[in-house]
Order: C-alpha cells, then sequence, then structure tokens
C-alpha cells in the first residue's frame, strides 16, 4: 500500500515537474544583417524573456529593443533611429506561437528533437504569421529551444537608405535559444 | 596649371578627409564601461520604484545612460555563452537584469546570489511583460563598479 501511494506521489510530481510552464529572463536572440559591403549591422540581446509550456506547447518570447547591442555605437544609434526600429516607439519585439509537432517531443527523455513553430511575429508595431523550424534539447532537467530563421524587413515596414543601398540586408537571419 | 594644381590638392584633401570620417566611423567602438563615468547612480529597490510608478518618465531619463546600480544579486542566470545577473524586488518580481561586456563577464560569474554588488552599465529600457506579468528593466555592456 504505501509503495502504491509512493509510486503514484512520484508520478504525480514528475507529471507537475513537466507540465509546467517554463520561463526564463535570460534567452538569447541575435541577428545578423551584414551584407558583402558591411560587416557592422549584427546585434546579441542577452536578456529576452521567454516561456515555454510543454503541456499545451504554448511558446513566446519578449525581447526590448535597446538591448540588442552592437559593437559600434553609429550602428546602434541607427538600429534606434525612427528610420529603422523606432524602438522609442515600439520598445519590444514579441513572438507568441506553438509547437505543431509538439507529440514528437519527449520531454522526460534525453534527446535532440526537430520541432516546427507556427506563431505571430510582432516587431516595428507590426504582426506577421512567421513558420520555422527549431530543435528542442531535453537534457535532464534542462529544455533548450533553438530557432533560426529569417524575416523580410519589409513585411514589418522597416526601410531606410542603408537597406536601400545595400548596406543592410533585406531579410536578416535570426537565431534564438532559450534555455529553461 | 597653377589654378588646377590648387583644385586638385583641394580634391585630394577632401577625399582624404572624407575617407577619415568613413575610417573613424567604421571603427567606433564603446569603452569598456568600468572606465565611463556613470551619469547616475541608484539603489537597486528604489530604481524598480522609479520604474514601476511612472514607466515612460523613467525611460526618458535612464535609458541609454550610464547607470551604477547597488543592490543584492538575487540570481546569475548563465546564457548561453554568457551570465547575466538579477536583482529583484521580491515583493512584486519586478527585475533589472544586467548582461556583461565580453571583458568582465569573469566577473559576473564570480557573483553569488544574495552578495551586495555594484553594477555599472547601459541602460536599455523598462518595460511591462505580458509573459511575466511584471516590471523589467535591462542593463547590456556592464561590469563591475569599483
Amino acid at each position: 500500500m504505501k509503495k502504491t501511494i509512493l509510486s503514484l506521489a512520484m508520478v504525480l510530481a514528475t507529471g507537475l515537474l513537466f507540465a509546467q510552464k517554463k520561463t526564463t529572463t535570460s534567452a538569447v536572440i541575435s541577428f545578423d544583417a551584414t551584407t558583402p559591403i558591411d560587416a557592422l549591422p549584427k546585434a546579441e540581446n542577452k536578456t529576452v524573456i521567454a516561456s515555454l509550456d510543454t503541456k499545451s506547447g504554448a511558446i513566446a518570447f519578449e525581447a526590448a529593443v535597446k538591448s540588442f547591442a552592437f559593437s559600434n555605437p553609429k550602428i546602434q544609434e541607427h538600429f534606434n533611429s525612427k528610420g529603422w526600429m523606432d524602438s522609442d516607439q515600439f520598445a519590444t519585439a514579441s513572438f507568441k506561437g506553438k509547437i505543431n509537432n509538439l507529440k514528437e517531443v519527449k520531454f522526460n527523455k534525453d534527446g535532440t528533437y526537430p520541432v516546427e513553430v507556427t506563431g505571430d511575429l510582432t516587431m516595428h508595431g507590426e504582426t506577421k504569421t512567421l513558420d520555422a523550424k527549431g530543435t528542442i534539447t531535453v537534457k535532464g532537467k534542462v529544455i533548450v529551444a533553438a530557432s533560426d530563421f529569417s524575416v523580410k524587413l519589409e513585411d514589418y515596414k522597416v526601410s531606410g537608405g542603408a537597406i536601400a543601398a545595400g548596406k543592410v540586408a533585406k531579410e536578416p537571419t535570426i537565431k534564438v535559444v532559450a534555455e529553461f | 596649371m597653377k589654378r588646377y594644381k590648387k583644385w586638385i590638392i583641394g580634391l585630394v584633401v577632401l577625399l582624404l578627409g572624407g575617407a577619415g570620417v568613413i575610417w573613424y566611423l567604421f571603427n567606433l567602438k564603446y569603452d569598456d564601461t568600468a572606465t565611463v563615468k556613470a551619469d547616475y547612480t541608484v539603489n537597486a529597490m528604489d530604481f524598480i520604484k522609479e520604474f514601476k510608478q511612472d514607466m515612460a518618465a523613467a525611460n526618458k531619463k535612464y535609458s541609454e545612460k550610464i547607470v551604477t546600480v547597488n543592490g543584492t544579486v538575487s540570481a546569475i542566470e548563465m546564457a548561453d555563452t554568457t551570465a547575466n545577473i538579477k536583482m529583484t524586488d521580491t515583493t512584486n518580481g519586478a527585475y533589472i537584469i544586467f548582461a556583461f561586456q565580453q571583458q568582465h563577464l569573469a566577473e559576473a560569474k564570480a557573483m553569488k546570489e544574495g552578495e551586495q554588488v555594484s553594477i555599472k552599465g547601459s541602460c536599455s529600457n523598462g518595460a511591462f511583460s505580458d509573459i511575466l506579468e511584471t516590471e523589467y528593466i535591462t542593463f547590456k555592456r556592464c561590469a563591475v563598479n569599483k
């Protein structure tokens, strides 16, 4: 009887552990908008908020636009200016989506699982549906969600002379890594 | 011929000057934050309170300014290849998070939870998180204030 109760308690505890919504405040998003004539427009934001619900497959990110750190102060200034991301008005970029093939991810078994995510990406005040491929890596109690994708800046009404002049890529690549 | 010479010298000077300005702008780098004078020095909990009271006014005051924050480490979060330090108001969950400059990463990794520290960095901005349902303030290019 004792053994049954203990086993039941362990199953419940494991269920609760893996069913809860997991969050982090230190996800990393890096973007690369470099071109053959300009190697400077790339940056990293290491203080992104992310959540993953292992039960529903809901996944979300929130990034403060001004937290993208560039190596060059002038590029940082341009990035945040009205002609680019206008970060005073549009302070955050966010993504809210779902893992489409959640059944294929075993959160209680170590491994790397390919995933497909669909959701809404909002930046510069524009929201567009985004499909992205990525991976979920489970190692013990740690879950790492990662994805690489690209976005068309014109879809988010981000334009400017630097883009037209070929100094900034029209479709920057974005890399997301969140450890829960 | 003399007149042409003047024009040619002027053009060369102009071209060299222009190239110099472009070279300078392309090679600009941020200074080591440890060597930069802070615009403001604040206590972590008062700082959070100021953002909670009026987010817009606080962002206008502190955004992209170098701020020294004195407070207690509530968490050290290892992120990908880096480490972030957090100071949290335990009464409401609002927090400040500091991402360190590459050359100061070891300082962040050496910190301990509960330790009183002084961190200097570039305040990005404050915002409300829909995910966490609380306010947060982010810093970049941080260093320990010595």
